[in-house]
């Protein structure tokens, strides 16, 4: 699985740093560091809604350090489960 | 026009308790590759001596670039210079550094301590030819000049440093000699340089100057053009346009900003490798394009570029920060005021709608004043800044 973080202008200011901890904090809790590539992206052009995720193919927007446990298991976890 | 330049720092202390600096350094340009750079310094301190100095100063180098002859410069000052009513003489010791097509300087030195020059990191003596005029007795030189050289004046405020506290007679030019020799590295810029013996300064006089001290310092370099593209242009249909023109230029190329970055990859058509970590939490991580030098994230990181070229032009307080972090903000600092002679911005006039919410302190207006600012900074250091709008 690959996981983009936009670490655009819009989604950095909204807390790009926060989720991208989050995430490698959670991806090591559930031992996936093997099983998913997390990288950042520049842009993904949805900056009115940030912060944007990419996983695989499909963006989703929105996600903050408030609702990202939640995000993480809809989007990530389900996949594994 | 040849390839170099001539990059030009210095920096003025007060003596302490006083308001206005004594010594004063004006800097004339004759044309894009020689200037006259005078450094003065005035009888006593305070208003009387900033007076004197600002006087010798503008007149001298404004003659001397107008090429009136040395001998009518000293003339001019003598009989100009209002006479000081405690000592009965009109007085202001002076350092003139006249460099012509960036290859030679014409050195003509009245009571400062004498000019140092560095080679290679190494000091030079070189050949003195002493002249009167009038009751002046006046040393005139001539040195050849290669890239990396540097020319160090400075007022007797520098020498002094010491006396009486840290040193028992101030540090003599031989010891300065010592210090510059001994930090020399050739990356510095004039500013550098005179910033880092102006803290030594500050430091014997544990930062109670008992005298007005002045330090500038010239450098003769290879022209560096830097370019930095930021923001889409406002009309896309000009987005190849103001790549082909950008990356046609010569020298080293920064794009900033996310989508601009994405527009630069597809145009060189290459792929975009963004960082995962953040060397700055607040500012966001850098990318990396086969064939762009730097690429960075736009608003955030120029602001933060913005404040170090402020402090930078004043009293350079921050300049280890930038030197050292990795950020983007430092990376492009780094490269805008230490490495670039010439800088190129390329700034695409796109509104981004997503910036222009009102919770975001980063809309389009600020953008453009983010990039003003930073124009102007740059030409304060001596930088040939050109800004072209898309």
């Amino acid at each position: 699985m690959n996981i983009y973080v936009c670490v655009g202008s819009s989604c950095h200011l909204k807390g790009s740093y926060d989720v991208i901890q989050l995430m490698k904090q959670e991806l090591a809790t559930n031992h996936l560091e093997d099983k998913v590539n997390l990288s950042a992206a520049f842009c993904l052009g949805k900056c009115k809604d940030g912060v944007s995720v990419k996983i695989n193919d499909e963006i989703i927007c929105g996600v903050s350090k408030d609702n990202f446990y939640e995000f993480f298991e809809k989007h990530v976890l389900s996949h594994f489960s | 026009m040849n390839n170099l330049c001539t990059d030009v720092g210095y920096l003025s202390v007060n003596k302490y308790g006083e308001q206005l600096c004594g010594d004063h350094v004006e800097i004339v340009e004759q044309d894009e590759n020689s200037l006259v750079m005078v450094l003065a310094d005035g009888l006593g301190s305070g208003v009387k001596a900033s007076i004197l100095s600002t006087l010798t100063s503008k007149i001298i180098s404004t003659m001397l670039a107008n090429q009136m002859s040395i001998e009518d410069c000293v003339t001019t000052v003598a009989s100009t210079l209002p006479v000081c009513e405690k000592r009965g003489i009109a007085y202001s010791t002076f350092t003139i550094l006249h460099i012509v097509d960036n290859k030679t300087a014409e050195v003509i030195q009245y009571d400062n301590p004498h000019v140092i020059f560095l080679h290679n990191g190494t000091s030079c003596e070189y050949s003195k030819i002493n002249m009167t005029i009038g009751d002046k007795s006046i040393y005139k030189s001539r040195i050849e000049l290669s890239p990396g050289d540097i020319l160090v004046a400075m007022s007797d405020g520098a020498i002094y440093a010491g006396v009486g506290k840290a040193l028992n007679f101030g540090w003599q030019r031989q010891n300065i000699i010592e210090f510059l020799e001994a930090v020399y590295d050739k990356s510095y810029s004039a500013k550098m340089i005179s910033n880092i013996l102006m803290e030594q300064c500050c430091e014997l006089y544990e930062n109670l100057p008992g005298d007005d001290t002045t330090v500038a310092a010239i450098k003769i370099r290879k022209r560096e053009p830097v370019n930095l593209l930021i923001g889409p242009p406002s009309n896309p249909a000009d987005v190849k346009k103001m790549m082909t023109l950008f990356f046609a230029k010569e020298g080293k190329h920064i794009v900033c900003g996310g989508t601009t970055s994405t527009l630069a990859a597809k145009y060189l058509g290459k792929e975009i490798y963004t960082e995962l970590d953040y060397v700055d939490p607040e500012i966001p991580p850098i990318s990396k394009i086969e064939g762009v030098e730097l690429v960075t994230e736009g608003i955030i990181t120029i602001n933060r570029v913005l404040s170090y070229a402020k402090n930078y032009v004043t009293d350079n307080t921050c300049n280890t920060e930038w030197n050292l972090q990795k950020d983007g903000a430092s990376l492009i600092a780094k490269l805008l005021f230490e490495e670039a002679t010439d800088i190129n911005f390329y700034v695409g006039r796109a509104i981004n709608p997503a910036h222009q919410n009102p919770e975001l302190p980063i809309n389009f207006s600020i953008k453009m004043r983010l990039i003003d600012e930073l124009a102007e900074c740059l030409k304060n250091m001596g930088k040939k800044v050109k800004v072209s709008y898309f």
